[in-house]
């Protein structure tokens, strides 16, 4: 999947900026992406019809594609959430066994899961100097 | 013969969510249909200490506002067979539901478990009024310290107030050598100034830091002093005339105790 495709499609919707951390009791929800300049904290809650961008730790719950959209994504500097919702799929990290590599993280629903990967797509390559 | 106990302290922090999560455990162990409920709207802390936090999707508020049926938001736990959790919501606050809201929920938990536990929030306002509404007896948890032991004398008088007559008495954290030196109340003073009747002592214990910040119960554990106080509680709350444990090789103490609870 490129960078570029994923850009494209979100532009097709509107896109809130949120510029500070979502704290545990806060949500938000939002008919759009939603840009998050900041951390989602646990216990915090973000709903979105499109897209969610966390620009910092991801910890809370998000949940993207709200309103059913199954091709919406979730993105994150640090992947961490307690749950991770796209459209109307629910995804939990395993009870042990997390592996939490160090970089931006992309969650979508492939084949009817929700999987996570590495973003970029090959951004570990990237990182070498 | 179902029934509904909330568990409640007036101070926040003695221990009543992991009190709570604890006697759920233990009843489930010994194979009782259990449900705890978090009544800590806005602060919800049980689904943390029970680490079930990330498998929430409906809730309490969910539930009484009809947005979902029960069953969805009940959450079974992952280790003990027969525990069962209703998680609080955590972007409402207190005046999200009303006592009598409350009162049906206990009601129809009650049909489905044989222990439906309460956990209050600190306080007496709407949050405690709420956690009250349904239940038919009470466990008020102090610490062995005036300001605890004051605002569970008010608590205890609000339970009265509301029906809850016959409250039982757990006394958490409890440090024997202190009290030994005669550094902290000890359990006569306490039981003098609430005169209800002790359910259960819990000494202070590592052991219960560890397994609260990793989501699990110590009540299982069989090297916790704790968790042999809870298994104790437990027992009790069964109708097992389970003697005070001896607390650090205390003589003396444990004669005390037990005429306390009606042994001696």
């Amino acid at each position: 999947m490129a960078v570029q495709n994923i850009i494209k499609e979100a532009a097709e919707r509107k896109t809130v900026l949120v510029q500070r951390t979502l704290r545990s009791g806060q949500q938000m929800s939002y008919d759009g992406n939603v840009v998050i300049l900041g951390d989602v904290n646990p216990g915090a809650h973000v709903a979105a019809t499109g897209d969610v961008i966390v620009m910092g730790i991801l910890r809370g719950t998000v949940h993207a594609g709200a309103s059913g959209d199954d091709e919406a994504v979730v993105i994150a500097f640090r992947l961490r959430p307690t749950q991770l919702r796209i459209a109307g799929h629910i995804a939990r990290p395993p009870d042990q066994d997390a592996n939490n590599p160090n970089q931006p993280e992309i969650a979508r629903v492939k084949d009817g899961v929700v999987v996570i990967e590495a973003f970029p797509p090959g951004g570990e390559r990237q990182t070498k100097m | 013969m179902s029934e509904v106990v909330v568990v409640t302290s007036g101070k926040g922090g003695v221990g009543k969510t992991t009190a709570t999560a604890n006697i759920g455990a233990g009843l489930a162990i010994l194979g009782h249909k259990v449900v705890l409920v978090d009544a800590d709207i806005g602060l919800r802390n049980l689904d943390v200490i029970l680490g079930l936090e990330n498998r929430i999707v409906y809730d309490l508020v969910d539930v009484a506002h009809g947005n979902c049926r029960l069953r969805q938001a009940l959450i079974r736990d992952k280790r003990f067979e027969g525990l069962h959790l209703l998680p609080a919501a955590q972007t409402k606050d207190k005046t999200a539901v009303s006592p009598e809201q409350m009162r049906e929920l206990c009601a129809e938990l009650k049909e489905m478990f044989e222990y439906v536990i309460i956990d209050s929030p600190a306080g007496i306002e709407q949050g405690f009024r709420n956690a009250v509404a349904g239940a038919e007896k009470a466990i008020v948890i102090t610490t062995p310290e005036v300001a605890a032991v004051r605002d569970a004398d008010r608590v205890i008088g609000l339970l009265e107030a509301a029906e809850l007559t016959d409250p039982k008495l757990v006394i958490n954290r409890l440090r024997p050598r202190m009290v030994q030196r005669g550094d902290m109340m000890n359990i006569e003073d306490i039981i003098d100034i609430l005169a209800i009747d002790l359910l259960g002592v819990i000494p202070e214990d590592d052991h219960i830091i560890v397994s609260t910040n990793r989501g699990e119960t110590v009540v299982q554990d069989q090297r916790s002093l704790a968790g042999q106080a809870f298994r104790n509680i437990v027992w009790r709350i069964l109708g097992e005339p389970v003697p005070l444990m001896n607390l650090d090789g205390e003589r003396g103490l444990i004669g005390r105790l037990r005429r306390l609870v009606g042994l001696g």
